[in-house]
């Protein structure tokens, strides 16, 4: 292959990755997007649509949705799936109480045909208040390990203080790039 | 659908592999670039003729109230992208239907996502507006902005806005919400 062939190609391929932020309300996830893209974290309020952003890491583009969590918002979430590379399910580990609702959330999305393929990866958030459950826990509690549709990781963080988000990040993109860049 | 992509005619040449490969490579993507020249001639012709642009101009002057100038996108954003790709796109892939045989939008949006970087230029802005959804908010801000006279304040955030009450119709499009 001639070095301008390479080169056109190089410059055509922009690797770009889609990434849907999903989870109950109050789990994190705006502040998880915030806090990557380098913004002030302290005056975030509850979504009541979508936010996305764009953000270059490592070569790829990767474009971010974050949907609103609330109850009566849920339904509006299928509309965000189509070409979905890679899904965070954003947990709030100190939430013991709704527990069972992420874990049905979560399954639910899980049988959504539009997102099978997809990269999942599961944040136990909010690590740094004390008595928040570990990942461990929460990968019991949500029964991760029943989950053979997806490729799927949980890592525990915290948007506040940054925790493991970037390790999150870097594994969701391995593990797309893995299916879908692998061809040059 | 723009190309049949056998290198068998060139075998018979027998060049080292090497050169064999560029060769094709090469004559592959100046089919390719062609073709997508001749498509985005046609675009150009299209968008610019008034069935287009009454369409375009009925479809933002009917929705540019919607929109806002907050970080966080609405919901109802969504649907009026897809509304908008209905009405819009088609009109574009029926008029290039039309002009190029087995022309599929598909395929031509996939290309233009993939030459983004390497374009600019009213026509891909509005091609853009299609597949991508900033680009489509950032049409219909743009076009409010205009509207409204606004002159934005980049320091203070603030805007100072004279505006036109026009009753903004949207009887026509159901947005019936899942
Ligand atoms: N202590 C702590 N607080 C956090 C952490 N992440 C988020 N929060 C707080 O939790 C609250 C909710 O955060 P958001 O980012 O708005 O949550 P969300 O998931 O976007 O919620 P919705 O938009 O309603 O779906 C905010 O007060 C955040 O400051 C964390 O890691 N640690
Ligand atoms: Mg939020």
């Amino acid at each position: 292959m001639g070095l301008l062939t390479i080169l056109k190609k190089m410059k055509q391929k922009e690797k770009e990755v889609r990434l849907l932020m999903l989870g109950l309300d109050n789990a994190g996830k705006t502040t998880i997007l915030k806090k990557f893209n380098g913004e002030d974290i302290d005056t975030i309020s509850p979504t009541l649509g979508f936010n996305i952003k764009t953000l270059e890491h490592r070569g790829f583009k990767l474009n971010v949705w974050d949907v609103g969590g609330q109850r009566s918002l849920r339904s509006y979430w299928r509309n965000y799936f189509e070409s979905t590379d890679g899904l965070i399910w954003v947990v709030d580990s100190a939430d013991r109480m709704r527990i069972q609702d992420c874990k049905q959330e979560l399954h639910s999305l899980l049988l959504e045909e539009r997102l099978a393929g997809s990269t999942l990866l599961v944040f136990a958030n909010k690590q740094d208040l004390p008595g928040s459950l570990s990942s461990e826990d929460i990968k019991k509690m949500l029964d991760l390990d029943n989950i053979k549709s997806h490729h799927w990781r949980i890592l525990p963080c915290s948007a506040v203080t940054g925790e493991h988000l970037l390790e999150g990040i870097d594994w969701t993109i391995d593990d797309i790039a893995s299916r879908i860049f692998t061809m040059d | 659908m723009m190309m049949s992509n056998s290198p068998g005619d060139f075998h018979c040449l027998s060049l080292g592999e090497d050169q064999e490969e560029l060769f094709t490579e090469n004559s592959n993507s100046n089919v390719v670039d062609t073709q997508f020249d001749i498509i985005i001639g046609y675009i150009e012709d299209i968008i610019m003729e008034e069935k287009f642009q009454t369409l375009q101009n009925s479809f933002l002057e009917r929705f540019y109230k919607e929109f806002e100038e907050t970080e966080e996108n609405k919901f109802i954003y969504t649907d009026i992208h897809k509304e908008y790709v209905n009405v819009l796109e088609k009109c574009l892939e029926d008029e290039l239907s039309m002009r190029v045989p087995d022309f599929s939008m598909i395929e031509f949006t996939k290309q233009i996502i993939e030459r983004k970087s390497e374009l600019d230029g009213e026509i891909f802005e509005i091609l853009l507006t299609f597949s991508d959804f900033v680009a489509f908010k950032d049409m219909f801000l743009d076009y409010r902005a205009a509207k409204e006279g606004k002159t934005v304040d980049l320091s203070t955030g603030l805007t100072i806005t004279s505006y036109s009450e026009m009753p903004c119709d949207r009887g026509e499009i159901n947005f019936g919400q899942n």
